[in-house]
């Protein structure tokens, strides 16, 4: 591994992207602009089961309504694409979620026009179901294709690697490293779904909320409580016994990595957008617990894997698992 | 925070384990207002008694080092004072010297012909 900082190239454009949104902005206004004269008005926009349809929309408003909830994609989009840069996978994603969008939403609205076209009235317009079904089909296989195109180079290294300087343990000298990791949102999510379930319950228990009130919120603050426990911190310790990572307050439960499972460690700096938010991310064997963006420590597992955590003071971490995984080879 | 105990060292054990996080946070492993790793962590890591490392913990408290607090737990409250880690350093400079065969007044002789 080179040391230092890559720079990765295919970053995802945002003149492309704006240059893009705004073409497909322009052909969603456009398209029911000058199929005008041969269409109803109002538009049917919804149909129920049998394809019949069932609801329906002055033809400026329906046209209005496409072209918002598109800008509402591609300003987020926009919004970041800087975030995404770093990593092959977030980069790939979010030229797919570019291509796939627009695609979706100019094969929703042809579909609309086609069906609308030529009709006398909106109770008319009749849909065709092909064409339904081909509209979602035809915006995954853009989205594929654009991933493959825009995903650029591999990873070798992603994001901000730095090489963990070189740890020199003495004869008789015994190391380990414990680090922690905590997410004050979460924290205070938490802290707040408990505080609601205990009002919750304290108000149920003096008749002021029903029993069906009660019944149904607390399922939710439950999952809220729970998912926050385990998930607002964690702490991280390497020893002569591997890496474990354990979640929660109480630091339980634990994952635990064995050192032989091990190939080498870095420090990588990654970001919540980059991996596609917090908690557990992406799937085994290329995998990110997120808590909060920034310094991660990075293990590459021997069978080629990889997993990340967001935790303080990684690069330590990763020092001390490269030299004892030395000591390991060498011993 | 990386914590280095040395298997020879004759000291009592919550002396190290001070000795310990006083040269981590010496080297930046925690910056003045992080929090700590929990002393159960500490302690179930370095296989120690939690009661060793909380001793090691109050002692650093007492020495301004550390801060405890309510439901926050303990957090790093300044730089490690120049002297206590310069006694630190020093320390284990004549560990180094007694291995390689020098002795105290060795030491003082190399320190003395610095420029």
């Amino acid at each position: 591994m080179t040391p230092g900082t890559t720079t990765v190239s295919a970053t995802p454009s945002r003149r492309t992207a704006a240059l893009w949104g705004l073409a497909v902005s322009v052909t969603l206004a456009a398209g029911p602009l000058v199929l005008r004269h041969r269409l109803p008005d109002p538009l049917a926009v919804h149909w129920g089961a049998g394809l019949g349809p069932d609801r329906s929309m002055p033809l400026a408003a329906s046209a209005t309504v496409g072209v918002a909830l598109w800008a509402v994609v591609w300003v987020a989009l926009l919004a970041i694409a800087p975030a995404v840069s770093g990593r092959r996978s977030a980069r790939a994603g979010w030229w797919g979620a570019l291509a796939g969008s627009s695609v979706l939403v100019l094969a929703m609205e042809a579909t609309t026009l086609l069906a609308n076209l030529d009709a006398p009235s909106w109770r008319e317009a009749r849909l065709s179901g092909w064409l339904f079904a081909a509209a979602p089909v035809v915006a995954v296989a853009a989205a594929l294709l654009a991933v493959r195109l825009g995903r650029g180079e591999a990873d070798g290294l992603t994001g901000e690697v730095s090489a963990p300087p070189e740890l020199r343990l003495r004869p008789g000298q015994r190391a380990v490293w414990v680090g922690r990791a905590g997410n004050r949102w979460l924290s205070g999510l938490t802290a707040a779904a408990g505080a609601g379930g205990v009002l919750l319950g304290v108000l149920w228990a003096l008749g002021v909320v029903g029993d069906g009130a009660a019944g149904g919120t607390l399922p939710g603050v439950a999952i809220v409580l729970l998912a926050g426990l385990f998930t607002s911190s964690l702490t991280a310790r390497v020893t002569e016994g591997g890496l474990a990572i354990g979640f929660g307050p109480f630091g339980w439960p634990v994952r635990r990595i064995r050192l032989d499972r091990i190939a080498r460690a870095w420090s990588e700096t990654r970001s919540p957008v980059e991996v596609g938010g917090w908690g557990f991310r992406g799937l085994p064997g290329d995998a990110t617990i997120m808590l909060r963006g920034g310094e991660c420590l990075v293990v590459g597992y021997r069978s080629g894997g990889r997993l990340a955590v967001s935790v303080d003071d990684a690069e330590r971490a990763a020092s001390l698992i490269n030299t004892l995984i030395g000591d390991q080879v060498s011993a | 925070m990386l914590l280095t105990l040395d298997l020879n060292d004759a000291r009592p054990l919550h002396e190290q384990v001070a000795a310990a996080i006083r040269r981590a946070i010496g080297e930046g492993s925690c910056a003045p207002g992080d929090r700590l790793p929990p002393a159960r962590e500490l302690a179930q890591a370095l296989g120690i008694n939690t009661n060793t490392v909380l001793r090691a913990l109050r002692d650093l408290r007492d020495e301004g080092l550390l801060e405890f607090r309510r439901g926050r737990g303990v957090s790093v409250a300044g730089v490690a004072g120049g002297r206590a880690l310069l006694v630190q350093r020093a320390r284990e400079l004549l560990e180094d010297a007694q291995r390689h065969g020098y002795g105290r007044e060795d030491l003082i002789t190399i320190l003395e012909e610095l420029p």
